[in-house]
């Protein structure tokens, strides 16, 4: 195997020659027949179409992938649905800040300890296997 | 008996009639159909109101006409079941049968459900291995169209499988065959492993084992012609045949990779070829080599190239030249990832097993292998992944369906050992792998023997703040009394977390932490040997270390490994305050392989080793390495190495002592009379080894066995993967000792493999 | 290990009482609070006389008391008998909310499977749609509210999921399924915040402000829009509050969905 570290590529796959087929002024079909469906699109009035595509290097089996590289291709429309202009976002862009620590509280019955070794857990079988061999 | 409805066209009716219904209500048929009076309705509703009228199950006969203005519904009601018995029965117990049929209290007496019934019953007994127990009904009318239903079941006896046979097999012998399906003979054993019961898919899992076995010992053309069970009605038993032919045995011919995406050169993925040329043929090989070259085209930014083998059969002299291809396959993302069906283990423990995330390219060998991770858990008995069409064309969802099971155990287990502290072994146990669903182990056990007492809990977190490290600790309390003149009562915990550096290679950092207290009365002294006097006076103690092993395991299967190789080395300082000092490095290897494939004969070599620099004023005694029975078979547990007088009395006190060395060679092999699924193997062995060097301070005390001499001894055990556990009987005669060594030729116990 | 004896059919008669005090005894065990012993009367009734009115009624109190002691899936299955057999009948409304009971119930944490809020929803939208007037309308609404902001949370949860692991296609992807299925719910403001988060750590400065804009013009006051806001201010952003049409389109967009 050929060593501990790993290299994985996530999100959208950019490859050169296909990023020329969607030049300013072309349509959104276009856009969408050449570069495929994009990662994501403007949240609120879809007038923009996001390829993100990130790359992580892990240096060893239980470490977590740090990201190393990251593209966001924006692809922005006019009006009449033909590209005005592209931007082009890349790690230099992004921030580092720690998530908010808060979470909306959400319902649904938690599995307690017991609850759930009494309910599934001592089965039969295992009771067996176990009576013999310590 | 359908109904006959003379067709109306869209008419209206102004009066609804229903005759025949005297249990059931008219209300009740009114309400199942769907025509009212003064509303329009066509023929679709008459039969639509039938076929309601049918699914209610209350009713034989149907028959809805239009006369003039009225709707007239004629009926004629089925009896009524009051209730239903199931009698006979005792190895199904009667709620799961009730499960399997559909006559229930209150519901219809219908000749055709009873019918469906009968042969569900006949099915769910056919699955436990009993095709041949038969089913009657009895009723009893209780009048005004209520009567009684019970099913009566005779259950005969077991259904058992008395021959397998194989026809065409020349290259594996019939013996070697059977140990590879899964349906065994019957023997004495079956009504415990239950592995003599006949069934279809089982058949088919068969086939299919018996297809991997030869595509992997050099077969490719192999092909199962046939494989059926003739039931002997008479004798109640089946006969199991499988006709195979095996074609010609190919070895592997040239082996190259194409590539056609530019970007990705051949020459460099030829390195990642598992299958050389002229090796025997296995499609494992192939498979591994698909997988790690698109694990390798992937992580070069290609994951969309799809890996296809192409192999070309050279007859004459029995080769197969395999080409990789490596094309451009379609680009499909991943756009959702639907956890279903886990209703215990949380959300995350599932998905973080996933290596791509939603937005990420679609990568069959990423699925594959997450599905491998997910199985390993354990905490599921089904995990299949499919994949549904995603909102676009060029996306895909992926549906993960898992099936938990329980993982928790309440476990009473019981043990025997020979030898010195040996006995009866009793231990009560709490043990759960899924703990609250969030993947954690944890494991709470007491017992005790004849002069023992020791209570333990562990803990593992498996993702230690989302790293992929298995990080825990334990906690321990042991009071020994084995001793006749002094206590030893040990106490502590160890931090511990295991991180995987690869597939195979993993390393763990632990801190222990044990405080150990040796008592023993005054007047015991003169009994006592220096090094455990000087201890005894110095209770009690503690030794804090931390200790720090790496491992490799490419071991195939651990109940009965055949192939591979475990092997550990551990280094352990200790001097983080505690009383002891000394840094102690040692290691331990095995290696396992098939000696003769057909035979299923299975050598293993083993080797270990340590030594203990002590690094403070003296080594404590219980620092000192000390060799069990199991090191060197033919000797008590610390039965060899360095010994002290005990004061005035004649014999010694084994002392341990600063290094060790053992070698062992096994051969295991199925025992040749007794049927060979039945879980028994006999094996040959022979070991040898030395402890030697002693830093204990032992005064005055007379002090023999601190030289290098070699012990060796052969021996022959029984091993018995019986359904409770693993057994095993060894029994070995020293060929070479030391007149002060205690030996010990017979032994038996629980065979705790690694 | 006993095995169930064998019963003489012949002697399982039938029971003798009358439907009437079958039923009585059991609303009497019922107001007695012994719910077991109320639930079996209601069977007797059910099994002697399956077609008499009294039958009816004890079918639908059966589904009530095997809810009451928590019996689930019994529940469900006898309250939705009593709709196969008596459709149109009064007592039809009770049945169908007792079967989204039933659902409700079962409703897991939001790291497990939701098919039970799924199926809570399903049934407590067929009492709103088919018995618009009955007086359980109003709670089966609030069911439904809960089993949405379940669905909701849970797509919040694994969205967070990847967050944390800086998987931004996948953590936008998720919050943006809660903006558009789910906007009424109570996870709105966090999946608005979330996603102010996610475009912020890629740099895609324009969406971040679009949604701290959205977020801050329809929940002013809400502690996620503080803290959104105080994001975008460490690079000196303002959320667009400016640009009207744009704005007003999202704003709308988010409340008529």
């Amino acid at each position: 195997c050929q060593g501990p570290s790993e290299v994985l590529y996530q999100g959208y796959v950019v490859d050169q020659e296909t990023l020329a087929l969607a030049p300013v002024g072309s349509s959104r079909e276009q856009v969408l027949l050449s570069l495929g469906t994009p990662s994501a699109t403007a949240t609120f009035d879809n007038e923009v179409f996001y390829y993100i595509s990130q790359k992580r290097k892990r240096s060893a089996a239980f470490m977590k992938p740090k990201i190393v590289e990251q593209s966001v291709l924006a692809v922005y429309f006019d009006k009449d649905g033909n590209v005005e202009r592209l931007g082009h976002y890349t790690m230099q862009d992004g921030k580092v800040f720690d998530m908010i620590a808060r979470v909306t509280p959400t319902g649904g019955a938690e599995t307690t300890f017991l609850g759930q070794l009494l309910r599934g857990g001592a089965s039969p079988g295992n009771m067996m296997k176990n009576l013999m061999s310590n | 008996t359908l109904v006959s409805a003379t067709r109306a066209e869209a008419a209206v009716v102004n009066r609804i009639q229903v005759s025949g219904a005297d249990r059931v209500s008219a209300e009740t048929v009114k309400a199942n159909i769907s025509i009212q009076p003064g509303k329009t309705f066509s023929n679709a509703d008459i039969d639509e109101s039938v076929r309601r009228l049918y699914a209610t199950g209350y009713f034989s006969d149907v028959k809805v006409s239009v006369s003039g203005g009225t709707l007239v519904v004629v009926v004629n009601e089925n009896q009524l079941i009051n209730a239903v018995v199931i009698n006979g029965n005792r190895k199904i117990k009667d709620d799961k049968l009730e499960a399997v049929i559909r006559s229930r209290a209150q519901g219809p007496f219908s000749e055709t459900a009873i019918e469906a019934d009968k042969q569900a019953i006949r099915d769910a007994y056919a699955a436990i291995g009993r095709s041949d127990a038969t089913v009657t009904t009895q009723t009893y009318p209780l009048g005004n169209g209520r009567v009684n239903l019970a099913f009566v079941v005779d259950e005969g006896d077991r259904t058992k499988i008395s021959q397998i046979n194989f026809v065409g097999n020349e290259a594996f012998s019939n013996g070697r065959l059977r140990s590879v399906i899964l349906t065994k003979k019957s023997n004495f054993l079956s009504f415990l492993t239950r592995k003599d019961v006949y069934s279809e898919d089982k058949l088919r899992a068969d086939e299919e084992a018996l297809r991997q076995f030869y595509f992997n010992n050099g077969f490719a053309d192999f092909r199962v012609i046939s494989a059926e069970a003739v039931l002997d009605e008479a004798s109640n038993e089946y006969v199991v045949t499988f006709t195979v032919e095996e074609g010609q045995r190919y070895n592997f011919g040239d082996v190259n990779v194409e590539s056609t995406v530019e970007g990705l050169d051949s020459e460099e993925l030829k390195g990642l070829i598992e299958s050389r040329p002229g090796k025997v043929y296995r499609a494992k090989d192939v498979q591994d080599t698909m997988s790690e070259i698109s694990q390798r085209v992937a992580a070069k930014g290609y994951p969309f190239a799809r890996v296809t083998p192409r192999g070309n059969r050279d007859l004459g002299n029995g080769t197969i030249a395999v080409d990789y291809l490596v094309d451009q396959g379609e680009r499909a993302y991943v756009e959702r990832i639907e956890i279903r069906g886990n209703t215990r283990t949380r959300d995350f423990v599932i998905r973080r097993e996933f290596d791509i995330g939603e937005g990420d390219a679609f990568n069959q060998e990423v699925i594959t292998r997450a599905k491998r991770r997910l199985e390993a858990l354990g905490f599921f008995s089904s995990v299949n992944i499919t994949t549904a069409p995603g909102s676009q064309s060029d996306r895909v969802v992926l549906v993960v369906d898992v099936q938990d099971q329980s993982t928790g155990s309440f476990g009473i287990g019981a043990g025997y050992e020979t030898g010195s502290n040996g006995g009866i072994k009793l231990e009560a146990s709490i043990e759960e792998k899924n703990f609250l669903g969030r993947g954690q182990y944890i494991r709470i056990a007491a017992g005790g023997g004849k002069n023992s007492r020791d209570y333990s809990l562990s803990f593992t977190e498996p993702y230690f703040l989302g790293y992929r490290l298995a990080a825990g600790f334990d906690i321990f309390k042991n009071e020994d009394t084995s001793e006749d003149y002094y206590n030893v009562d040990t106490q502590g915990f160890s931090l511990r977390v295991t991180a995987p550096i690869t597939e195979d290679l993993s390393t763990t950092l632990r801190y222990n932490y044990t405080e150990l207290d040796y008592s023993a009365g005054v007047a015991n002294e003169p009994y006592i040997s220096t090094p455990y006097w000087t201890v005894v006076g110095q209770s009690p103690l503690v030794r804090s270390s931390i200790s720090h092993s790496v491992t490799f395991d490419t071991i195939d299967d651990k109940t009965l490994p055949r192939d591979g190789i475990f092997a550990q080395v551990t280094q352990e300082f200790a001097g983080l305050g505690g009383d002891s000092d000394f840094y102690k490095l040692s290691g331990k290897a095995r290696y396992f392989h098939m000696l003769l494939e057909d035979a299923d004969v299975i050598g293993s070599i083993s080797v270990a080793g340590g030594h203990i620099w002590g690094t403070g004023d003296e080594t404590k005694v219980y620092d000192q390495f000390k060799l069990s029975g199991a090191d060197i078979r033919g000797f008590e547990s610390g039965g060899i190495g360095p010994r002290a007088k005990k004061g005035k009395m004649a014999d010694y006190d084994s002392i341990g002592g600063t290094t060790y060395f053992t070698v062992s060679a096994e051969a295991s092999f199925p025992l040749p009379i007794v049927p060979r699924d039945s879980g028994f193997r006999g094996a040959i062995f022979a070991d040898a080894g030395t402890l030697y060097g002693n830093d204990a301070f032992t005064g005055s005390d007379k002090v023999v066995g601190t030289s290098a001499s070699l012990r060796a001894s052969v021996g022959a055990s029984i091993i018995w993967a019986s359904p409770f556990g693993p057994l095993r009987f060894d029994y070995a005669v020293p060929l070479k000792k030391e007149d002060f060594d205690e030996v010990q030729r017979f032994k038996f116990g629980i065979a705790t493999q690694f | 290990c006993q095995s169930d004896p064998d019963i003489d059919i012949s002697k399982l008669g039938m029971e003798n009482e009358s439907p009437d005090t079958l039923y009585n005894q059991g609303l009497a065990n019922l107001n007695a609070g012994k719910v077991t012993e109320a639930g079996r009367k209601f069977e007797a009734v059910d099994r002697q006389s399956p077609f008499s009115d009294q039958a009816r009624k004890s079918l639908v109190m059966l589904a009530f008391t095997s809810y009451r002691q928590g019996r689930n899936e019994e529940a469900i299955s006898a309250a939705k008998r009593y709709l196969a057999l008596y459709p149109g009948s009064e007592d039809a409304a009770y049945a169908q909310y007792i079967v989204g009971l039933g659902y409700w119930k079962q409703i897991p944490s939001v790291t497990q499977d939701q098919r039970a809020s799924q199926q809570t929803i399903e049934a407590m939208q067929a009492v709103v749609d088919n018995y618009p007037d009955s007086e359980y309308v109003e709670d089966a609404q609030a069911k439904i509210r809960f089993a949405r902001d379940q669905l909701a949370g849970k797509e919040m949860q694994v969205g967070r999921y990847y967050l944390e692991r800086k998987e931004y296609i996948a953590a936008a992807t998720r919050f943006r399924v809660v903006v558009e299925k789910y906007p009424m719910t109570n996870q709105i403001e966090e999946a608005l915040a979330r996603l102010v988060e996610t475009y912020y750590a890629m740099g895609v400065d324009s969406e971040a402000q679009t949604a701290a804009a959205v977020l801050g013009h329809n929940y002013p006051d809400s502690e996620w829009y503080a803290d959104s806001y105080k994001l975008l201010q460490t690079k000196g952003l303002e959320p667009r509050e400016n640009s009207g049409s744009w704005i007003a389109r999202a704003g709308r967009r988010l409340m008529g969905a």
